[in-house]
């Protein structure tokens, strides 16, 4: 059941069977002449998948017959590399999509419940960066229908777990089913926060045999909460990966922010893994006072020593898109990273002052003395002994 | 104690001085300096404006400064004199300029004095107090840029002073 769900083509044949919508598509195809053909009766632009993916590996935008061949090779190279299993479909691709997915719990008793939806339309490479709940553009209509629709398949299926059914709106409202994550996500927190229920314990619970002690009716959501997804990725190169040696981490804290993590001073983040270094969620009783806390808690944080992509959260949570809630899958394709602020004369100062501080540590490594001692005036008495 | 700091391609010449004060290419800057880590890290507000600096090493120096990843070196004073022999003595123009903005409530010198590095020029009053602004180098006032009384902002040049 989890490979019925795992499995996209049929994924998508099971969801066409409950009732949902679906963007047009294939079954996975034998080779890239039989691809390519199929290409062309969807028309193009066209999304090339992995049926046995996740994590947007081995996914291809092809906007044109040319490229075709060349797409498929690249695909079917990440999808061997990633999953061992590179059968690939194709599927029509939505134009100024929103990537909107719904949270669900099923338990061994057949009971189904939707939890509320996250938007996580802002995405590089297929994967998310950020991430909230509810989403800005979702009226209680199609919040209902997509949660309706959720259940459907997750009943068809015969599923048990925490769950989350992706699905693809248009900037009308018109929804298409996308893929069932047949686990828990790394975006659950928004949803935690926005519902109050633990959804791991939650999973822990189902997986023991136990049944669900709420009804649909009694699941409410209450204000909003968005996820940073901090990587060690540059942002201003494309959002290349970035390994190497954390010299000083600080994470934020304060009212409505959560923070899950794996950073530490001196830590070395690898090449070879994932990129996710940290998730900072904030929480507000509205969008307004999530955006600010969230503002101020990525002013906070501090990852010295690897870029990360902490300037592209801090610019992306004031850009006008993303303040009035109206952005789509293109909002990273969109940012432009020459607007990060330059260094100011003053700035430059206080750097070339702590390059002199530093310097003098680095060779004295005196005794303690108390902290709050002005630096400077400190360095320059014990100048003046000389 | 003069240092020479390059951050990536900027040069900027830094004097720590006895009073705990500091220059930052001649111009004498009010910042309040803060050890947040102890010989890793600074808070720095200078003009207003905070700034926080990280080692990411100390050898070679990499320093993170607002979220950007410099390269930096600093040459001190000793180093610099045995450079400079063959050069010979600098001169030149050196500005005093406002650190902050204020009141001009004296100034200590007219055009033509002789001053020595360090001598009271003016004093300025900012946030009910009243800083005196010292002589970045040594040489002969070439000019007197504001009168007593006036209100002057942030990096306005008071005194010019010609170099030996």
């Amino acid at each position: 059941m989890q490979r019925l769900l795992g499995e996209k083509t049929a994924a998508r044949r099971l969801a066409r069977d409950a009732d949902v919508p679906v963007a047009e598509g294939t079954e996975p195809l034998r080779d890239a002449a039989a691809a390519r053909a199929a290409a062309n009766d969807i028309g193009y632009p066209v999304l090339l998948k992995p049926a046995g993916g996740g994590g947007g590996k081995g996914m291809r935008v092809v906007g044109r017959d040319e490229d075709f061949e060349a797409a498929w090779r690249g695909a079917t190279g990440e999808a061997t590399a990633a999953f061992g299993a590179p059968a690939l479909y194709l599927e029509r691709q939505i134009r100024n999509a929103r990537h909107i997915e719904m949270q669900i719990l099923a338990d061994s008793q057949g009971k189904v419940v939707w939890l509320g939806e996250r938007d996580c339309s802002i995405q590089r490479r297929h994967q998310k960066l950020i991430e909230e709940s509810p989403g800005p553009g979702v009226t209680e209509d199609l919040r209902a229908k997509l949660g309706a629709a959720a259940v459907r398949i997750a009943k068809r299926a015969g599923y048990v777990n925490a769950g989350t059914v992706e699905f693809l709106v248009d900037p009308v409202g018109y929804f298409n089913f996308l893929e069932v994550n047949t686990r828990l996500q790394v975006e659950h927190p928004v949803t935690e926060m926005v519902t109050g229920l633990d959804i791991v314990a939650l999973q822990l619970r189902i997986a023991g045999g136990e049944p669900l002690r709420f009804t649909q009716d009694e699941i409410t959501r209450q204000g909003v909460a968005i996820e940073c997804r901090i990587t060690a990725e540059d942002p201003f190169a494309g959002f290349v990966p970035a390994s190497g040696r954390v010299a000083l981490v600080r994470e934020p804290g304060g009212p409505g922010i959560r923070v899950d993590s794996a950073l530490f001073s001196g830590m070395t983040v690898p090449s070879e893994y994932d990129s996710l270094l940290a998730k900072v969620i904030a929480y507000g009783s509205n969008r307004e006072e999530a955006m600010a806390r969230m503002r101020r808690a990525l002013e906070e944080m501090l990852v010295a020593g690897i870029p990360t992509s902490l300037p592209f959260h801090r610019a992306a949570l004031h850009e006008q898109a993303f303040i009035a809630g109206r952005y789509d899958t293109d909002f990273v394709a969109h940012w432009d990273p020459k607007k990060a602020p330059e260094l100011t004369d003053g700035a430059i100062a206080a750097g070339a002052l702590a390059a002199v501080l530093a310097m003098r540590s680095h060779g004295e490594r005196r005794a303690a003395s108390p902290v709050a001692d002005p630096v400077w005036a400190r360095a320059g008495r014990e100048d003046a002994l000389r | 104690m003069r240092y020479e700091v390059t951050l990536e391609d900027r040069r900027l010449r830094v004097d720590l001085r006895h009073d705990g004060r500091f220059t930052v290419d001649d111009r004498v800057v009010a910042a309040d300096v803060r050890e947040t880590v102890r010989g890793r890290q600074w808070s720095i507000t200078l003009d207003g404006e905070s700034h926080e600096i990280t080692v990411v090493t100390h050898d070679p120096l990499r320093l993170d400064l607002d979220g950007h990843d410099l390269r930096a070196t600093v040459v001190d004073e000793r180093a610099l004199r045995a450079n400079r022999g063959a050069a010979g003595t600098r001169s030149g123009r050196v500005e005093l300029r406002a650190p902050m903005p204020g009141l001009l409530k004296a100034v200590h010198v007219k055009e033509g004095d002789r001053v020595a590095a360090d001598a009271p020029l003016a004093t300025l009053e900012a946030m009910k107090m009243e800083n005196e602004l010292l002589a970045p180098s040594a040489g002969r006032i070439a000019k007197v840029g504001a009168a007593v009384g006036a209100k002057v902002e942030a990096g306005a040049v008071l005194i010019v002073i010609a170099t030996d």
